[in-house]
């Protein structure tokens, strides 16, 4: 059975071309491999410049990968010829972090909503496309008596609603949402929270949603790959990772996150500032730098993911918590 | 808590309004609260409520278009609204200082560190460059900089975000002030360095003893941080109290929305509660209390009349429900 997406030894460098010396190259996805499948929410999270962002770049077609396979309904994206791209389209959609600088202000919610139906011809019927249109709005909560408004006239959580009704016209099977909500208010936030999960559920939705965010991210996803510089470190269903993390950044990813319900946590308890090791740039493990339980192993072995436990991967050899479970974060 | 008599910094009946279109739009309306001297307050609004305005105000670094109609900022006792420009340059980044919620942005991208560090210290003390310089290095080393000698020559796009605000903290710490008032210092890093930056304030603040207004819309984030926390909706603090007790038990059916809609990280749940509609636009408050529109206990009297603030126990509530308690 072909999964919707499927991401397989991918890797993307940038290269800074030089009129003199060597092209300088930074590599910004390392040997990324991951299976979205139907009718889940794989999250996707990571700090910034961890390359969530290119991730999704790569997987809608935006940029090319400089190798490996990323497959959608089991087509290559980046060998697909531009007809057969447009198809794509009718498939995967994507909803970014801003709503306020992806819709054109001089365009109102009718214009923006039927973009996307006359680029693919459709719903060309009048009347066909108006009751699609309300259909639409009225599946991301707004309301009929809004076409004719433009985008500066509504807040943000109407305006990410509007991208939403936008993404999903074309009817697609996949979506991909670049933080959808971390622009958004915490109160608008929950609102469009809860949308998602809705819209995952009454249109049979696929998502690749990316989030720097636990909270938001155990609300909403199935499963959950943790990407620090340009690798999955590890990948696990939702609740799995939350309450048995194995990678000690998850681990600390985790014990960083703010939360009301658990406040004056160890955090805040008078904990130094984790140590950094800068000595250890050079090891084999790209988290050494950081790591609190790193051991000389992780000088010379470059960890990949294996299995821990039925889909559960993780990228560390020394699998400290095992043994630390006492600490588990949350 | 050593509580000192004197408040440090009080705010009286604040009001601000912006020049619009239409003649003036409030968007601040009658903000008091007293700030002791070593607590840390927090804050919190959603976007429009008034926060960052509040905090600009103190400091008197409103818009053109903006100005304060009523009230006063006093700081020991001086009205910094109606204090001469000299004497206001004295207190500014000496007395009270702000990081802002950008780092990137709030520093200068062609000057050195160095130079932007030492730019206050000699603007503020009389000092030699050499001493400048030194003392320079200790703030650095001091907000959990490596290699701080080396790195003083260094511009800002050399440094990543977090250590961007760490340079910006040590800034604003460099003259000990009294009142740190720190405007979403965290919104735009990463968690783990958000923790790391929050962790830094928090240590030097009570080392020093200052105290802080620390403004932001994350509530998580100040549950860790503050003594006290205000809410502010719609220009209008909805409910004052000590944290711990806030969080443990919020009496304004806003602030119980807020809590309730947060994304637990320890449980999975199904579905968040939410806060059904928006906040109003400024010059289009309902004519009773402005939360009426959104809450679920409203009766009738509450979209007549404004409550006024119910105090009980050290808390301050805006709200009808809290009448007589």
């Amino acid at each position: 059975m072909t999964v919707p997406v499927r991401i397989e030894h991918l890797f993307k460098t940038y290269t800074r071309r030089r009129l003199l010396g060597k092209n300088l190259e930074k590599p910004v996805l390392k040997d990324v491999s991951l299976t979205l499948e139907d009718n889940h929410v794989l999250g996707l999270v990571g700090e910034s410049g961890c390359g969530k962002s290119t991730l999704c770049k790569v997987l809608l077609g935006i940029e090319k990968p400089t190798s490996g396979l990323v497959e959608v309904n089991g087509q290559n994206v980046p060998t697909l010829s531009k007809s057969e791209f447009k198809k794509l389209r009718r498939v995967l959609q994507v909803v970014y972090q801003d709503p306020y600088s992806s819709l054109d202000p001089r365009m109102n919610v009718r214009q923006l909503l039927s973009e996307p139906l006359d680029i693919h011809r459709l719903k060309k019927d009048k009347q066909e496309r108006k009751a699609f249109l309300k259909e639409l709005l009225t599946a991301v909560g707004l309301s009929e008596s809004q076409l004719e408004r433009y985008p500066h006239e509504f807040s943000g959580g109407q305006r990410q609603r509007i991208c939403i009704a936008r993404a999903l016209a074309l009817n697609p099977q996949i979506l991909v949402a670049d933080e959808p909500v971390s622009a958004l208010d915490v109160s608008v936030q929950a609102q469009i929270l809860n949308l998602l999960k809705e819209i995952k559920k009454s249109r049979r939705l696929s998502m690749l949603f990316v989030t720097h965010d636990f909270a938001v991210a155990r609300f909403l996803c199935d499963d959950i790959a943790v990407m620090y510089r340009g690798r999955i470190v590890e990948r696990a269903p939702a609740e799995e990772l939350f309450t048995n993390p194995q990678h000690p950044y998850t681990e600390a990813l985790l014990s960083a996150v703010p939360s009301v319900h658990a406040p004056r946590r160890a955090v805040f308890a008078g904990q130094e500032t984790p140590e950094e090791h800068p000595e250890r740039e050079s090891w084999a493990c790209p988290f050494a730098a950081r790591c609190r339980y790193a051991q000389p192993a992780c000088q010379t072995q470059p960890f990949a993911l294996q299995e821990v436990a039925p889909r559960h991967a993780c990228a560390c050899g020394v699998l400290p918590f095992k043994n630390h479970k006492s600490k588990s974060a949350v | 808590m050593n509580r000192s008599d004197e408040p440090i910094l009080e705010v009286r009946d604040l009001h601000i309004e912006f020049a619009g279109e239409d003649g003036p739009l409030p968007v601040l309306h009658g903000l008091s609260y007293t700030l002791p001297k070593g607590r840390v307050l927090a804050v919190v609004g959603e976007s429009g409520s008034g926060k960052t305005v509040h905090a600009l105000s103190i400091l008197r670094l409103l818009p053109p278009n903006a100005r304060i109609s009523q009230g006063e900022v006093r700081y020991k006792g001086k009205n910094l609204a109606t204090l001469g420009r000299e004497e206001l340059r004295k207190i500014r980044g000496n007395k009270i200082s702000m990081i802002f919620q950008d780092p990137a942005a709030s520093l200068n991208p062609v000057l050195t560190i160095g130079q932007q560090l030492t730019e206050t210290l000699l603007a503020h003390r009389k000092m030699s460059k050499s001493a400048a310089r030194a003392k320079a290095v200790k703030l650095l080393e001091k907000v959990g900089i490596a290699g701080a000698e080396k790195r003083l020559n260094e511009y800002p796009f050399q440094f990543s975000g977090g250590m961007c605000q760490r340079v910006m903290i040590a800034m604003a710490l460099a003259l000990e002030p009294d009142v740190l008032v720190a405007d979403e210092p965290t919104t735009a890093l990463d968690v783990t360095v958000q923790a790391q930056i929050l962790n830094l304030i928090k240590q030097l603040q009570k080392a020093s003893g200052m105290s802080a207004v620390f403004i932001t819309h994350n509530l998580a984030v100040v549950a860790g941080i503050a003594d006290d926390v205000l809410v502010l909706y719609a220009g209008m603090c909805m409910e004052y109290a000590p944290a711990a007790e806030l969080f443990e038990h919020p009496l304004h059916p806003y602030t119980q929305g807020l809590l309730n809609s947060l994304a637990p990280v320890h449980e999975k749940v199904d579905i968040l509660p939410v806060i059904t509609g928006h906040p109003p636009l400024p010059g289009k408050l309902p004519p009773g209390c402005p939360f009426a529109p959104r809450c679920p206990f409203a009766k009738d009297k509450c979209r007549q009349v404004c409550p006024p603030l119910f105090e009980e126990n050290g808390r301050r509530t805006r709200c009808w429900l809290r009448e007589g308690k």
